[in-house]
């Protein structure tokens, strides 16, 4: 059983794309050569992920999430490095490898349209050699977790949004696998929705210690899910650490919320005024200058109620965007 | 008149376009060019079959044979250039819901549905098809007349527009039906039977044929016209018929556009 | 072993169920499928009638059966269609298939299997109009039937090789609707789907029984139509599994640099 259970080193992944460009003239001369762009989607990233662990991979659109699921996952093939799960080449596809990995994509379905989910879990049984007491145990478990009876012998057709999301985890998880690459699971579902299922993952890293790779967009999966954040952009990894760690590098911001007794003066003294309302203050200062300005508005105004808070950690990490593409 | 023009502008609009975006990609000119040579192969080496059995097939020679499948493969070029392409959109919009936008512009929606796609390309076959005809009349050793000449092409028209008509008529139940992608499949394999000149067939399938799928008319009767076996009255049939399902055609498609725009309150 | 025949099972009670789903698609796709043959066995009924009654060796009565079974036979011949795969590619089904434990290529053949069942249950009746109208003959012996009903899993899985081998060339080129009409026309005069093979020219008949396409259509009709020797019919059923062997290893190597080529550029 080897110690990490995800290496990754060096890891690349650069497309070749033709150049095209409009007009008859330059389509001819294309006819007879070609130009080509090497387009960086993932360019060396490193990482270490130990078993058990829920790690976030964070970054805009395009920043080479999901490729590099896909080649941890052995879908693509990487450019170089040679990334290793479970102690496996992902891109060998070893039947071994892949009954122990899932990979699960928010908008793609599994299952059947039109038939019920119980049908389609017995098929996922099938496929992954599922002894039948464990499977019949596992599919009840799930179930019940994610409160399932008497849906799952619906049509998925006929299931809500969120419901058709619940019955895919399940289908995807019943062969109990020790690696899950998560790709933007909770896209398009509502609030509710969104904790249930991280609640469900939550609970079966919990009970089975499997390793949680997450891809999200929202901050609210990465906050609630993973102690560790891998930040990606432009194919490159720009932060690797604790979540917390992650605000307190790249956060040089405090902000002040102020409820005031009565009245206001101009705010614009203090810093950086975000909100303004009748009785409510909000200003965005740098962290130095917190004791300060704290002490200075609390001399100077009718304040009720004062908090002091971070930047919510997305307008973090699209600072840290801002401020690398600024660098590039 | 005003009206029509504008029509008639607006066809050729979409005409233009419809070249333009296909005619960039020259190899699918080659790879269509390429498929009409195997689908005239095919037909051919059928025909070659045929004939090393029998001289002739319900009466009709093997040179006739050949003007019938040259006039099927101009037809099923006609078709798959005009008429399915805008027919298929016709049922995705249907079923995406996305019908609205065409139904709310400023023309007739039966008009405008029917002439916004052209395949530049599936036009091959009506080139290969003109030249199997031409082939076919030279070895029928037969002069064609102007007037006859004449005939041949009001009878393809008409011929078209109940191909056309039928088609529309067969897309616009998806606005009950919403899946009809099989029955699309049956009127193509029902198309498959032009190939052959339709009095061989029973006569239960021929009544079937000419009357519920107008591939008899599309097919056989211009050929009867070129082989000099059309009839007075076919031809008044064929006038009567493309009327009738002109007619029917319009009164169904408002019946869908109606029920369609009730539903999606 | 064990684990392959479960699969199988499965994922064929999986296909039953959701084609009876689609029983009314199912049927008219069925009936747009009798037209073909329809036409065929009318052009050669007429020329039969016209030569006193038999043409090549086939009464009337003949060819209304062999393209009565024809119609079976095409039943079970079905598989995927090779224009499929731009969808499958497109829309990520292929990258979940490649998720899976198991080569994909088994859940297109037990899909299909499965599939049958219910299309041949759905062609009985249709089977009897047919029969009703074109009153074919048919005096098969024990040997023949026997033999069919292996024939036409045979049928299946040579063309499942086939289709299987000329739609992952997609996964180097979209530009692919040549290729695969060439191919579907050599098939129509070369299996015995137009005419039957013995009433082509003796030359035709001789490339295409070192071809495997009349091994898909001719041989299995013929089976139960012609009149075979218990000999004929187990040399048709060797040549068959022949084409399944060599299929087989085709597909391997080609679906090999084929996921190669995919893996490499994505999707």
């Amino acid at each position: 059983m080897p110690v990490t259970i995800i290496e990754v080193s060096d890891l690349s992944k650069h497309y070749k794309v033709p150049v095209r460009q409009a007009g008859l003239k330059a389509a001819t001369r294309s006819l007879f050569k070609r130009t080509y762009n090497t387009i960086r989607a993932v360019d060396g990233i490193s990482f270490t992920i130990q078993p058990g662990e829920v790690v976030g991979f964070l970054g805009p659109n395009g920043a080479g999430k999901t490729t590099t699921l896909k080649m941890l996952s052995g879908l693509l093939f990487p450019t170089a490095g040679d990334p290793k799960v479970l102690g496996f080449q992902p891109s060998r596809r070893q039947m071994d490898f892949l009954s122990q990995i899932t990979l699960v994509m928010g908008n793609r379905s599994q299952l059947s349209w039109d038939l019920p989910a119980l049908d389609s879990f017995e098929l996922q049984r099938a496929i992954y050699a599922i002894p039948r007491a464990e499977f019949i145990r596992t599919r009840d478990e799930f179930i019940e977790l994610l409160e399932l009876t008497g849906l799952v012998n619906k049509p998925v057709r006929n299931l809500s949004l969120g419901e058709r999301m619940k019955v895919e985890i399940i289908g995807a998880l019943l062969h109990q696998p020790k690696v899950l690459f998560l790709d933007e699971p909770t896209i398009g579902l509502d609030v509710t929705m969104q904790r249930r299922i991280r609640t469900f993952v939550e609970e079966y890293n919990r009970r089975t210690g499997a390793t949680v790779l997450l891809t999200s967009h929202y901050m609210a999966d990465v906050e609630a899910l993973c102690k560790r954040v891998i930040v990606i952009h432009n194919g490159k990894l720009l932060f690797d650490g604790d979540l917390a760690a992650l605000v307190d590098r790249f956060s040089a911001f405090k902000t002040i919320g102020v409820t005031l007794a009565n009245g206001f003066g101009s705010f614009n003294q203090y810093g950086e005024v975000l909100d303004q309302d009748a009785g409510h203050v909000t200003i965005r200062i740098p962290r130095e200058k917190t004791p300060d300005v704290t002490a200075r508005i609390l001399a100077e105004q009718h304040v009720d109620d004062m908090t002091i808070e971070d930047p919510p950690i997305g307008d973090i990490i699209e600072k840290v965007f801002a401020q690398k593409s600024a660098e590039t | 008149m005003d009206g029509f023009m504008r029509i008639v502008r607006l066809a050729w609009s979409y005409l233009r376009i419809g070249i333009a975006n296909e005619v960039q990609y020259r190899v699918n000119f080659f790879i269509q060019i390429l498929q009409s040579f195997i689908a005239l192969a095919t037909g051919l080496i059928g025909l070659w079959v045929v004939f090393s059995q029998t001289t002739r097939l319900g009466g009709w020679s093997q040179p006739e044979l050949l003007a019938v499948m040259g006039i099927y493969m101009l037809m099923g070029g006609v078709i798959q250039s005009a008429i399915q392409p805008n027919m298929q959109r016709l049922m995705n919009e249907i079923q995406d819901g996305t019908l609205d936008f065409t139904l709310t512009k400023p023309v007739d929606g039966q008009i405008l549905v029917s002439i916004r796609e052209f395949r530049f390309w599936q036009l091959t076959d009506v080139l290969v098809g003109l030249v199997v005809i031409i082939i076919a009349v030279f070895q029928m050793q037969v002069r064609l007349g102007i007037g006859q000449a004449l005939v041949f092409v009001t009878t393809l028209l008409l011929g078209g527009i109940m191909i056309y008509c039928f088609w529309l008529i067969l897309t616009t139940t998806a606005f009950w039906l919403i899946r009809i992608w099989e029955l699309v499949n049956l009127f193509q394999g029902l198309y498959a039977a032009g190939r052959w000149p339709v009095t061989i067939y029973p006569d239960w399938l021929r009544i079937g044929l000419t009357f519920l799928v107008p591939v008899a008319f599309a097919v056989t009767v211009p050929a009867e016209v070129l082989t000099n076996r059309l009839t007075p009255l076919t031809l008044l049939g064929a006038f009567g018929l493309a009327t009738l399902l002109m007619v029917l055609a319009r009164f169904i498609w408002r019946l869908g556009v109606h029920s369609y725009s009730g539903a999606s309150a | 072993m064990k684990r392959y025949i479960d699969f199988y099972l499965t994922a064929m009670k999986f296909a039953v169920l959701e084609q009876v789903q689609y029983r009314a698609q199912n049927y008219f796709y069925m009936v747009g499928m009798i037209v073909e043959p329809t036409i065929y066995l009318v052009v050669w009924t007429t020329i039969a009638r016209q030569q006193g009654g038999s043409v090549g060796g086939y009464t009337t009565g003949g060819l209304a059966a062999y393209y009565i079974v024809w119609t079976l036979v095409r039943q079970m011949n079905v598989v995927l269609t090779p224009y499929d795969w731009e969808n499958r590619i497109q829309h990520g089904r292929l990258s979940m298939e490649l998720m899976r434990p198991m080569h994909p290529i088994h859940w297109d053949v037990a899909y299909f299997a499965g599939w049958k069942f219910v299309m041949v249950f759905l062609w009985i009746p249709i089977a009897v109009v047919l029969s009703l109208i074109f009153k074919p003959t048919l005096n098969p012996t024990g040997w023949q039937v026997g033999g069919f009903f292996i024939a036409i899993w045979g049928a299946y899985l040579v063309r499942t090789m086939m289709y299987e081998m000329l739609g992952l060339i997609t996964l180097w080129t979209t530009r692919v609707s040549a290729i695969f009409e060439l191919f579907f026309a050599l098939e129509l005069i070369l299996s015995g789907r137009f005419v039957p093979m013995t009433l082509m020219p003796a030359w035709v008949q001789h490339i295409a029984y070192y071809l495997p396409f009349q091994w898909t259509f001719f041989f299995p009709i013929n089976s139960l139509v012609g009149s075979p020797a218990p000999i004929d019919l187990l040399t048709g059923l060797g040549m068959q599994l022949m084409w399944i062997l060599i299929g087989v290893a085709v597909v391997k190597v080609v679906w090999h640099f084929g996921i190669h080529r995919f893996s490499s550029v994505g999707n």
